[in-house]
């Protein structure tokens, strides 16, 4: 099944990215007739609607599958902070880093984030995973990273490890969340997801793209 | 006088919006229902309830598996918060207030989400202690809200073992109140050995024993119509 239609409308409609992977791998068994997982991604900062604007985009995603036959399930934006429904209880069981590496979009950095070759790791992502036979963009290959480590230097709280992330061994841990997590409850008494970002704009596949636009 | 066919119609986009999770379809619906000055007890039972029978279907069938079936019971709900503050309590002879949390040591609560909701569903106030809960608050709690009902789920063999503590504890206390066993691991042998009144086998079987439950009450219901 063609991807190019989605793609397009989503595009049109203000997704940066659009990717279709095959995450059967990835997948506990309560989803694994979902095995197509819809990566779509927004660069516009973490504006107020960010996650709005991805949740627009689902919906568009689930209504162009529904069209035609298939299902959808969405795991939105922010699905760590959703506790409003049962469904949220399956959201942690599929991660945007997934649907991203098997779509091709980016890989995972050192800073343990998704890069995406042109936009680096300012983007917001979310995920419709479906069952529709859609055919599957090449997955990522591995980390582009290579010897660069700023983002391990410069983490004020000494969290980002500098390990290269590998398809091979997913689950190896990148960063130390606990350290990152205390630098921001203790300096600015955050109880909120913590992110005090230093990785993200400190990283050069961040920060060309910002260059070429202002520079 | 209601309209037949826009009653029809409307309770059809209930139940379609329940089968297809379509949450937005739902909440029109059960708006439309109230709208148009519908029993709100009836929207619910044939409309949303009708809806998640053929869900529990097709869960049977396996077209449906556990995401399908929980954005199922989210489209349900988002139909029942409208509805539920319009309903009138159903008199079936029960107090109809029910204690059920997952037991101490489990935090798998998928299945007694949905036995909640199929209670929330018939009326009853839940008393939800959510999952891990510890043992002893089964029993204070069945005491604080003199529930006719507790409900417990496991879904560890762990973590079930539990139980009958809880069960003697309760039983002992308040001999009236009726206990509902369910999870992968409990069978109809270990509720009677246990002294529980009821079973439900697993998060399938729990929304297929709890739709049974609620059907069951329907059916009372129309009865009593009838007979009025």
């Amino acid at each position: 099944m063609k991807t190019r239609p989605l793609k397009e409308l989503l595009q049109r409609e203000g997704a940066t990215l659009v990717g279709v992977g095959d995450v059967t791998q990835a997948l506990t068994s309560e989803l694994i007739h979902l095995n197509r997982g819809i990566a779509i991604a927004l660069n516009r900062g973490l504006s107020s609607d960010t996650n709005d604007q991805l949740e627009r985009l689902q919906k568009l995603a689930e209504v162009w599958l529904k069209e035609r036959g298939y299902r959808s399930f969405s795991i939105p934006p922010d699905s760590d902070r959703r506790k409003d429904k049962l469904i949220t209880k399956l959201y942690h069981l599929v991660s945007h880093k997934t649907a991203a590496t098997c779509s091709g979009l980016g890989w995972i950095g050192k800073n343990g984030l998704i890069i995406n070759n042109t936009y680096g790791s300012k983007m917001s992502w979310a995920t419709v995973l479906t069952d529709a036979p859609l055919h599957p963009d090449t997955p990522v290959s591995g980390s582009q990273c290579g010897e660069c480590d700023l983002c391990v230097r410069h983490c004020p709280s000494g969290a980002v490890k500098g390990y290269h992330w590998s398809m091979v061994d997913p689950r190896q841990e990148l960063v130390a969340y606990d350290k990152c997590r205390s630098l921001k409850t203790k300096r600015h008494g955050f109880a909120e997801k913590p992110n005090c970002g230093f990785c993200v704009t400190i990283c050069p596949f961040s920060r060309s793209r910002h260059k070429q636009k202002h520079g | 006088m209601v309209d037949e066919a826009k009653k029809k119609e409307v309770l059809e986009k209930m139940r379609n919006g329940v089968i297809q999770y379509d949450e937005d379809a739902c909440k029109e619906g059960a708006q439309e229902a109230l709208d148009l000055g519908m029993d709100a007890n009836e929207a619910i039972f044939d409309g949303l309830v009708s809806g998640m029978e053929e869900v529990g279907r097709l869960f049977e069938a396996q077209e449906y598996f556990v995401p399908e079936i929980l954005m199922c019971a989210d489209a349900l709900y988002a139909g029942l918060d409208i509805l539920k503050p319009h309903c009138q309590q159903m008199d079936i002879g029960l107090k109809g207030a029910v204690v059920i949390g997952t037991v101490e040591g489990d935090v798998h609560d998928i299945g007694k989400n949905l036995v909640k909701m199929m209670f929330d569903v018939a009326g009853f106030n839940v008393y939800d202690l959510g999952r891990d809960v510890p043992l002893d608050k089964f029993v204070e709690e069945q005491l604080k809200t003199d529930s006719d009902l507790v409900c417990l789920s496991a879904m560890m063999t762990t973590s079930m073992v539990g139980m009958p503590k809880i069960i003697e504890k309760i039983k002992e206390k308040n001999p009236d109140c009726m206990i509902m066993i369910g999870g992968a691991p409990t069978s109809k042998e270990l509720a009677d050995k246990w002294g529980a009144d009821g079973y439900a086998e697993d998060a399938s079987n729990a929304l297929k024993e709890a739709i049974k439950m609620v059907s069951f009450l329907k059916k009372l219901r129309d009865e009593k119509a009838g007979k009025k």
